[in-house]
């Protein structure tokens, strides 16, 4: 009888032992989708994994050589014409879905969203841009980033549904800025980077 | 004389049960630890198909007339979806460089809240993968993630350019 109950303890055991392995199994990577609270629209009729459009987005932010006003009073805008297109997209329903893009600086945060040009020697030299869903009148419109950013993915520029669509794109500086210093302290190259975000969304 | 034979017999009885136990013991203590340590370690680069760059990725996708017009900029896949089963280690998820670019990618799968599980390397222009190595498994559930397609010039600085992020979402059953 004894040697019955310390069997029974023993396989109680074993099995006790077999099972927490079981269980660490079953647990699995971290699942916080902290960042976005909306879960994305599906296009149905593609195979999951594949391609179901192309964007084409501008490679660089160029204003070329940026020069001192002579006049120091007045604003004195330097304008980047870019786009942004859609190259193709694939059994997008019309009616229900599009496709989405917005844009931020590189850099961005939710305390700074502006777009800047920084001096690549010395990162302390920077300059902001505005960035503008239009080409004409950009006196009398306001940038897409006039207001801070509301989402960490960026200021929304471009909706598309169809085929070949483009969005233009005004990137203006204001060389008045540069007037606040020495013209030797800033001269040298600038660079600036946008991120392009695309989703697809329902309407 | 018989009593001793019995209390004989019932030791090595317990002996051999408490080496059973011991073994069990350390078996589960191997398997724990080694759980630990894999989630660490990325997933190697299977033979064959995941993770393998292919030359002449194609997005499969038609190919609009070019507008002369217009200055070429970089062409970014984009996705709807993507699925895959619990506890597995790579995903059918079509990443590549369209043939038509002239600039270089860098390509990284990541969850909405940062969670990385694919980095490649340099994607030249038409190189691509069909299905990436993953460096964890995901419990079931759908997740927002991203691709990130970090582009850059073929120099050897790999100068950076413009960057992008195509959404999609993550379906894990």
């Amino acid at each position: 009888m004894k040697s019955k109950k310390i069997i029974t303890l023993a396989l109680a055991a074993a099995m006790v032992c077999t099972s927490a392995v079981s269980v660490y199994a079953a647990e699995l990577t971290n699942t916080n989708q902290e960042g976005q609270t909306e879960v994305k629209a599906r296009i149905d009729g593609s195979v999951t994994g594949d391609v179901t459009y192309v964007i084409e987005i501008p490679d660089v932010v160029d204003f070329g050589t940026l020069t001192m006003p002579e006049n120091t009073t007045e604003d004195s805008f330097r304008d980047v014409v870019t786009h942004v297109t859609a190259k193709t997209i694939t059994n997008l329903d019309e009616e229900t879905q599009k496709i989405s893009v917005y844009v931020r600086d590189k850099d961005a945060t939710s305390e700074d969203s502006d777009f800047r040009i920084t001096n690549k020697v010395d990162s302390s030299k920077k300059f902001n841009y505005d960035v503008y869903d239009v080409t004409e009148n950009l006196d009398t419109t306001q940038s897409v980033n006039s207001s801070p950013m509301t989402s960490s993915i960026g200021f929304k520029i471009a909706e598309f549904i169809h085929e070949g669509e483009i969005q233009d794109l005004t990137l203006r500086l204001n060389q008045h800025d540069l007037c606040d210093y020495n013209i030797t302290e800033i001269v040298g190259d600038y660079s600036g980077y946008m991120v392009f975000y695309s989703m697809l969304e329902n309407q | 004389m018989n009593n001793n034979n019995e209390k004989s017999r019932k030791k090595t009885i317990i002996i051999i049960l408490l080496l059973i136990i011991l073994a069990g013991c350390i078996v589960t203590l191997v398997v724990l630890v080694r759980s630990l340590t894999e989630e660490k370690r990325p997933v190697e680069n299977a033979k064959g198909v995941v993770g393998t760059i292919v030359d002449n990725w194609d997005p499969n996708v038609s190919r609009p007339d070019e507008r002369s017009d217009q200055k070429k900029g970089t062409m970014i896949p984009g996705y709807s979806s993507a699925t895959m089963n619990e506890g597995d280690t790579s995903l059918k998820l079509s990443v590549g460089n369209p043939k038509e670019n002239t600039v270089g990618f860098f390509a990284t799968v990541k969850l909405a809240d940062g969670t990385v599980l694919y980095t490649s390397p340099l994607l030249k222009p038409g190189q691509g993968l069909e299905e990436i190595p993953l460096n964890k498994s995901l419990s079931k559930g759908t997740y927002n993630a991203i691709v990130f397609y970090q582009c850059v010039l073929l120099d050897e600085e790999h100068t950076p350019l413009n960057a992008a992020e195509s959404a999609f979402t993550l379906i894990v059953n």
